[in-house]
């Protein structure tokens, strides 16, 4: 199949290969959560609320009195996909990205500053349309940020791949199915440090550094694009505060 | 908007809208100009030997903010006043908990922080009102005081070496709160001040504005009789006696009220503002269940942008 | 850049799911046209300022009138993406002919992507049908077209579908039928590629006037598509690709996966209307009927065979398994039980353009007017096709081709249009190209792009080469070569020292043709898509661009030249001790002829070092040889011919079978040596992405025509293995001098062609090589006239860590697809060679009738087919007037022997004969060669 057409140039979606899907980031959406924050990138809808810094429920988890402990869970809803099918909680897919998410977010939490606490952070995948992960640490980016918890830096993520011979950025279901090769870069944009890379395919190291290039280049974009989200809410919370 | 997720017809949005926006322009320039966000740059001027306060980081040689909000600058001191964020304790803050759980000499407390603070045996008043030393007795007895969930006012004794919280309550004025609601709302909205106990005359009821975000709306105590009622061989005569008006409970539903929509719509809440808004609601005939109806909350959008025009207009007259 | 309204589409798929997608409208789709300000500067502009008008054409345009839009007449076209969309879909050969006109610069073809533009995308209606829906679209588009340049160009939207039509006019659209545009062009000739519309209007009756008897139904209707494929998915149809019997047209088999073997269809009218290549539906018929298959040939004219080359292969041997059927008797239902379907609905359609003439017709009166023809394609599969035109007198004694358009349940041949004429009947530029175009043959010079590739000519050896650490200095080495005669593109040198342990280090350098070829560059892309040369008598097709072929990859004598080489260190028992793989640079010390090397050895007088390098090589490739033959591998033989050339006329002086000297076994033996050896190597490195050649061992049913011959002249065979097989040809002797020649000859037309293949696609045991009863076998010696053996170059000096892999072997479906289209372009390059050598023979002897000798290989009801073996040819002789079947011959299958009952004249298989050869022309410009019994 033609994942790039060769006359026109665009993708299936009608993007061009190195075109995001349109962001929507908005915070505050849990009356109960600390922080909150519903993130989407195209059709990939996902959700991420915040709990804490609060007393660590379970003292067998804390490795480390002095640092608070970040958890985190994350869940496919069931009817995030096309069919609608039972998923089973923990199963091995949840349970890696759960453990992706938590240590990609690790990076950036300054955990020395909660020492005696624990940080939960829950996400879930309200709509799956490819690029679930990066949409996660997305919105638990922005959710940490709406909780006030201090973060060293944005942390973001966007996935890239490569198929028909071009980079492209952002894939979605479709083009994600395809079986090429698929890079999850996560990135601390204001100190340009990658936190997250992910790639289970074989791509030859020039072709990688030219997909990893523009999957950094989208989580750039995203940056700028939280940064907004979080500076108009604080703004805005300001000025109503009066 | 935390919580304000309420179904609006057309012009209601349109007037919640317009409100919003009035509000924006009223704040004063500097405060949208200082407001941060992760990872922002703080310009500083280098030579000044500036302190990094609060939400701030050294990074590369750049002040780097850590947290969303508003750079505060003192003297050489240079911070960021987070917004939405846990309580943030200071010693001397007065605060409201519930009791979560009852440890060896000690009451631990939820109070919005990030670890449960601890309110120990020794420093609070026994009911006896005497100074002296706690025995075993006192401390089988501690269920007599507070069990589980109780809600407590208390004040900020400090942190303890391991890190802990520690409360205090050895005033007449600290202890269980009873017969009233317990609202929660973000800690930033809450202003430090002298006062935090208010005793509304008219209304027969006390509003404590916890410094922690808890605020309680209760039938007003007088102090000293508190420690009366407790006592084990009035309890059947008191329940009948201590009946709460059924007047001084619209009064506290009201006031809780309004002070559930003066912090979904992010306002500061002082006693004035959380007054007027019951005030308004009552002279306007707002049932009050409907205050958490849509129409309420845009006519309190509108008259708090009014308040603020005015006083704007007011300052710059006197100018 | 992102436009922000996002559109949702919901499609249904197979369970009833709900799959939504995103499509994003776009403000940054621009116009293309040369003059507009309104769109970016920086975007791609094509359509001409001084166009008389800006054509949109509709997708029927584009399916059916496409040699129209090829000619250079029809410009400034605009093509809707969601028009390509519906091409891609229901006509991919098609659509890749549209493709190829919209990136040609030359043509003013632009592509615009109307479904990505917020102001022409089209949401579906409620009730409209995706072809209403499409329709609107592109009157959507003309319209923006219309209003976006503005009222000083005229667009104009080309469609033949009236509705469409009305509805554009009433929009305000200019909109003219195809038809009525070319009209208006008025270059009459154009007309003739119109393709007049078969929906049941004036045209057809016309048609059918001709002949009014023939107006019933003559095939069963299609079943429709849901049908279809609900049959399929019981059971009751099998799917698969139908192939028309070479040999006899009336014939056809469907390979299916359902039943794991090939359905047999017999006869036009169960065919159905299907072509060679379409996908089809298949219904089996009832087993009983499964042996009446010789009644459906003798329902249609049976056509006459002609005179061919001798075949080299299976694959090249008519199919014949109607005779294996009738020789029955007892011992039949083993072989009997193919089964025999008839299709009752076609999938997908392989319509293509087909090389061929107009059947010999009376010229009609009035000759001005539109006139109907039959044409008969050159590919005896194609059935006839029935044209219309306006220029029949022009055509009558060209070749031209054609393509089809249509075929109609009343019609009993389908309709098709004039695509293009090539030259005149019988001229041999005009014959020769259209056996290039019959195989698909591309001779196109070289584009731009490819030839820039190409390194700086003149060029020679730079220090930057001498210096790079994989690649060894072998200039010191007396390295020579051997080919044929006049061969300009010698990629293979040898070389062979006596070392001081009294072994031999032999090397075999091969030209190192991918130091210049780039993978991905456009001259490997090229190189990829046309997979060999093509030799041609007298002419040769390069893969390669000339620069390459004849002077830098060629390793020339006394000169410096790349080479990949594969040095062993041999014993005098020629046991290989080691073997190393090298890029090296070799200076040749002489290019010698077949001829030269042989006469060099011979001369006993002769014994300098280079002569003797020859004896040593000689000796140990006689010890190889004689192993490989141990081991099993079959000598075949062929009967390939040589032409000597007027270097005048290019016409052929005089035809001989080719001679095969010990110094071509001696070449051959190294090159197969050299070959297994690099195969073993890149199988070691790379399991699943090697590119390997293989020979799958005959059936027993291949064999079986062979073991009936050999069996009728009391000749056993032992076929059950290659070994076995090898022997027995080893042993079949008689006092006739040229009868081992002659088995093996009949032995290797059994045998099917090797073919390449990806090591991943297949497991080890099918990597056998039967003829050369080798385990593993590749290509690696001949790099600048095959592309296979650049690839296995690639991988050799990946696994040698020179080079890295390129990307491509890591995709295997790919992979795949190069092996595949290397098959179909070897294959073809084969067909066109002996489709040339059978022009030139026929050119041959158009002035010389020839009396020779000819040997009977098969024998039939009428007549036998012999084989000349002068000549290498092969043809039918008839003992009966044509048309009458038999009569009072009698056939003995079992000894292979036509009698005549009450004489004693009978003729059995490898009988010889004289024959009489001489070009006839039964229809005026149609000769043919002629076999007559002397």
């Amino acid at each position: 199949m033609e994942y790039v057409n060769p006359l026109t140039g665009f993708r299936v979606d009608g993007r061009r290969p190195n075109e995001m899907r349109q962001l929507k980031g908005e915070v505050g959406v849990v009356a109960r959560a600390d922080g909150s924050a519903l993130f989407e990138m195209g059709n990939t809808r996902v959700i991420a609320a915040v709990y804490g810094p609060r007393e660590i429920q379970n003292r067998g988890q804390q490795v480390n009195s002095n640092e608070a402990l970040v958890r985190c869970e994350y869940r496919m809803a069931e009817f995030s996909t096309g069919d609608r099918r039972r998923k089973p909680k923990g199963d091995r897919r949840s349970t890696e990205i759960s453990l992706v998410i938590r240590q990609t977010m690790e990076a950036s939490i300054l955990t020395h500053l909660m020492p005696r606490s624990q940080i939960d952070i829950f996400v879930q995948v309200l709509q799956a349309d490819g690029g679930t992960r990066s949409a996660c640490i997305n919105a638990a980016t922005l959710a940490l940020a709406d909780a006030g918890i201090p973060m060293r830096d944005i942390v973001t993520s966007c996935s890239a791949g490569y198929l028909c011979s071009t980079p492209l950025l952002d894939l979605n279901y479709i083009e994600d199915s395809a079986g090429g090769p698929d890079v999850t870069v996560g990135i601390l944009t204001k100190m340009d440090k990658v936190t997250l890379l992910q790639m289970d395919a074989k791509l030859p190291m020039d072709t990688f550094e030219n997909v990893m290039e523009l999957a950094i280049e989208g989580c750039k974009a995203i940056a700028t694009y939280i940064r907004e989200v979080l500076l108009e809410n604080t703004k805005r919370l300001e000025c109503q505060r009066g | 908007m935390k919580g304000l997720h309420l179904s609006l017809n057309q012009t209601q949005r349109v007037r919640l809208d317009t409100a919003l926006q009035e509000l924006q322009s009223l704040a004063p320039a500097a405060a949208s100009a200082a407001a941060v966000t992760v990872a922002d740059t703080i310009p500083v001027n280098q030579e000044d030997n500036i302190l990094k306060g609060h939400g701030t980081v050294d990074q590369d040689g750049e002040v780097v903010a850590t947290l969303c909000g508003v750079v505060e600058r003192v003297n050489k001191l240079v911070y960021v006043r987070t917004l939405q964020a846990r309580y943030k304790p200071e010693v001397g803050d007065i605060i409201v908990g519930r009791v979560i759980e009852i440890a060896p000499k000690r009451w631990r407390l939820e109070i919005n922080f990030s670890q449960d603070a601890v309110l120990m045996l020794s420093s609070m008043n026994l009911p006896d009102g005497i100074q002296r030393r706690r025995t075993a007795v006192d401390e089988l007895n501690m269920r007599g005081i507070f069990v589980e969930n109780d809600v407590i006012c208390a004040e900020v004794r400090g942190f303890q070496h391991d890190g802990s919280l520690h409360l205090q309550a050895r005033s007449e004025k600290y202890g269980k709160l009873e017969r009233g609601q317990l609202l929660t709302v973000p800690p930033y909205l809450v202003k430090r001040k002298k006062q935090h106990f208010h005793h509304l005359m008219q209304y027969n009821v006390d509003l404590i504005l916890g410094c922690n975000g808890f605020i309680w709306v209760g039938e007003h105590v007088v102090v000293g009789e508190k420690t009366k009622t407790t006592g084990d061989q009035q309890k059947s005569s008191t329940e009948a006696e201590n009946f709460t008006p059924l007047e001084t409970r619209k009064h506290i539903c009201r006031l809780a009220n309004a002070v559930r929509v003066l912090s979904a719509l992010g306002f500061t809440l002082t006693v004035e503002l959380i007054i007027e808004t019951a005030e308004a609601s009552a002279s306007s005939n707002v049932e009050i269940n409907d205050m958490l109806g849509a129409e309420f909350y845009v006519q309190t959008a509108e008259r708090e942008a009014k308040r603020r025009a005015d006083l704007l207009r007011k300052k710059n007259g006197a100018r | 850049m992102l436009q922000s309204k996002s559109f949702v589409k919901k499609t249904k798929q197979g369970r009833i799911q709900k799959v939504v997608r995103e499509h994003y409208l776009r403000d940054d789709v621009y116009c293309g046209f040369v003059p507009c300000s309104a769109c970016d500067a920086a975007a791609e502009r094509k359509l001409d300022a001084a166009a008389a008008a800006i054509l949109v054409v509709d997708t029927n345009v584009v399916l059916h009138q496409i040699d129209l839009l090829e000619n250079p007449a029809i410009e400034d076209v605009v093509l809707l993406s969601v028009v390509l969309d519906e091409v891609k879909n229901k006509n991919l050969a098609v659509f890749n002919r549209i493709k190829a006109l919209c990136t040609n610069k030359a043509r003013r073809f632009y592509v615009f992507a109307n479904e990505q533009h917020r102001d022409t995308y089209v949401k579906d209606m409620v009730g409209e049908s995706s072809n209403d829906r499409n329709d609107r679209a592109i009157r959507v588009a003309a319209c923006w077209y219309q209003s976006h340049l503005g009222e000083s160009t005229k667009v104009l939207l080309i469609t033949n579908d009236r509705d469409n039509k009305r509805k554009a006019i009433e929009e305000g659209l200019n909109a003219e039928t195809v038809e009525s545009y070319v009209r208006s062009l008025a270059q009459p000739g154009l007309l003739d590629l119109v393709v007049v519309p078969t929906s049941g209007d004036v045209t057809m009756e016309d048609a059918e006037d001709h002949r009014p008897s023939k107006k019933k139904v003559i095939y069963n209707e299609h079943k429709p598509m849901s049908e279809v494929t609900s049959g399929l998915r019981c059971g009751i149809y099998h799917q698969g690709k139908l192939r028309v019997n070479r040999y006899n047209p009336f014939e056809a088999y469907v390979g299916s996966e359902s039943i794991g073997d090939e359905i047999v269809i017999h006869g036009r009218s169960n065919m159905n209307r299907a072509f060679d290549g379409d996908i089809v539906a298949v219904e089996l018929l009832p087993q009983d009927q499964w042996h009446e298959s010789k009644s459906f040939i003798a329902d249609d004219d049976e056509e006459e065979e002609d005179v061919h080359l001798a075949p080299n292969s299976a694959d090249d041997a008519p199919r014949n398994t109607s005779s294996t059927q009738s020789t029955v008797g007892s011992s039949a239902p083993s072989v009997s039980s193919r089964p025999i379907g008839r299709v009752v609905g076609i999938i997908k359609r392989n319509w293509n353009s087909y090389c061929g003439s107009l059947e010999p017709m009376p010229m009609p009166a009035g000759s001005r007017g539109v006139a109907h023809a039959l044409f008969v394609s050159k590919d005896r599969r194609i059935p006839k096709i029935r044209i219309q035109t306006r220029q029949l007198e022009n055509l009558v004694n060209k070749r031209i081709i054609v393509a089809v358009d249509s075929w109609d349940v009343l019609s009993r041949y389908p309709s098709g249009h004039y695509v293009r004429t090539i030259g005149d009947i019988g001229d041999k530029e005009t014959e020769t190209e259209v056996v290039l175009i019959e195989n698909d043959i591309n001779t196109r010079p070289f584009s731009t792009q490819v030839l820039a590739c190409l390194p700086p000519l003149p060029w020679t050896l730079s220090l930057e080469d001498l210096s790079n650490p994989n690649r060894q200095d072998l200039r010191h080495v007396r390295v020579f070569s051997v080919d044929p005669p006049g061969c300009r593109d010698i990629d293979d040198a040898l070389h062979c020292t006596l070392l001081p342990n009294g072994n031999f280090e032999v090397g075999v350098h091969i030209a190192d043709v991918t130091n210049f070829v780039h993978p991905g560059t456009p001259l490997d892309e090229e190189a990829a898509q046309r997979g060999t040369s093509v030799y041609l008598v007298g002419q040769r097709i390069d893969m390669l661009p000339k620069p390459l072929t004849e002077d830098v990859c060629s390793l020339r004598a006394d000169v410096e030249r790349l080479a990949f080489s594969v040095i062993w260190e041999m014993t005098p028992d020629a046991d290989i001790i080691s073997t190393r793989y090298t890029k090296s640079v070799i200076k040749s010390c002489a290019a010698m002829s077949y001829v030269e090397a042989q006469a060099r050895m011979d001369d006993s007088r002769l014994v300098d070092p280079l002569t003797v390098d020859l004896r040593n090589l000689n000796s140990l490739a006689k010890i190889m040889r004689q192993r490989r033959c141990e081991r099993g591998a079959l000598t075949l033989a062929s009967a390939e011919v040589k032409f000597e050339i007027d270097s005048e006329t290019h016409d052929p002086l005089d035809i001989g079978m080719y001679q095969i000297r010990e110094a071509n076994q001696m070449i051959e033996e190294f090159m197969l040596a050299a070959n297994i050896s690099v195969a073993e190597k890149i199988l070691k490195y790379f399991p699943l992405c090697s590119l390997l050649r293989r020979h799958p061992s005959p059936t027993k049913e291949m064999l079986e025509p062979l073991l009936r011959t050999a069996s009728s002249v009391g000749l056993n065979l032992d076929v059950s293995s290659s070994k076995a097989l090898a022997e027995s040809l080893d042993n079949a002797k008689s006092n006739d001098p040229y009868f081992n020649k002659l088995i093996r000859i009949l032995a290797t037309r059994c045998m099917t062609q090797a073919v390449y293949f990806c090591s991943g696609d297949l497991t080890f045991s099918e990597y056998y090589h039967y003829g050369l009863a080798a385990s593993l076998y590749t290509h690696f010696t001949s790099p600048i006239r095959r592309y296979a053996d650049v690839v296995v170059h690639r991988l050799l000096a990946a696994a040698l860590d020179i080079a890295k892999l390129p990307p491509i072997f890591q995709d295997g479906p790919q992979l795949t697809g190069i092996a595949d289209n290397l098959n179909y372009r070897h294959r073809n390059a084969q067909m066109a060679s002996r489709a040339s050598v059978e022009l030139h023979t026929l050119i041959y002897f158009r002035t010389r009738p020839t009396d020779t000798e000819a040997r009977i290989v098969k024998v039939k009801a009428n007549g036998f087919i012999v084989f000349v073996p002068k000549f290498g040819i092969e043809g039918p002789i008839y003992l009966t007037p044509r048309g009458d079947k038999g009569g009072d011959w009698v056939v003995d299958e079992v000894h292979q022997r036509v009698t005549k009952p009450g004489t004693n004249i009978s003729y059995a298989v490898l009988q010889t004969v004289r024959i009489h050869m001489e070009v006839v022309e039964p229809q005026p410009h149609r000769p043919k060669l002629q076999l007559t019994l002397i």
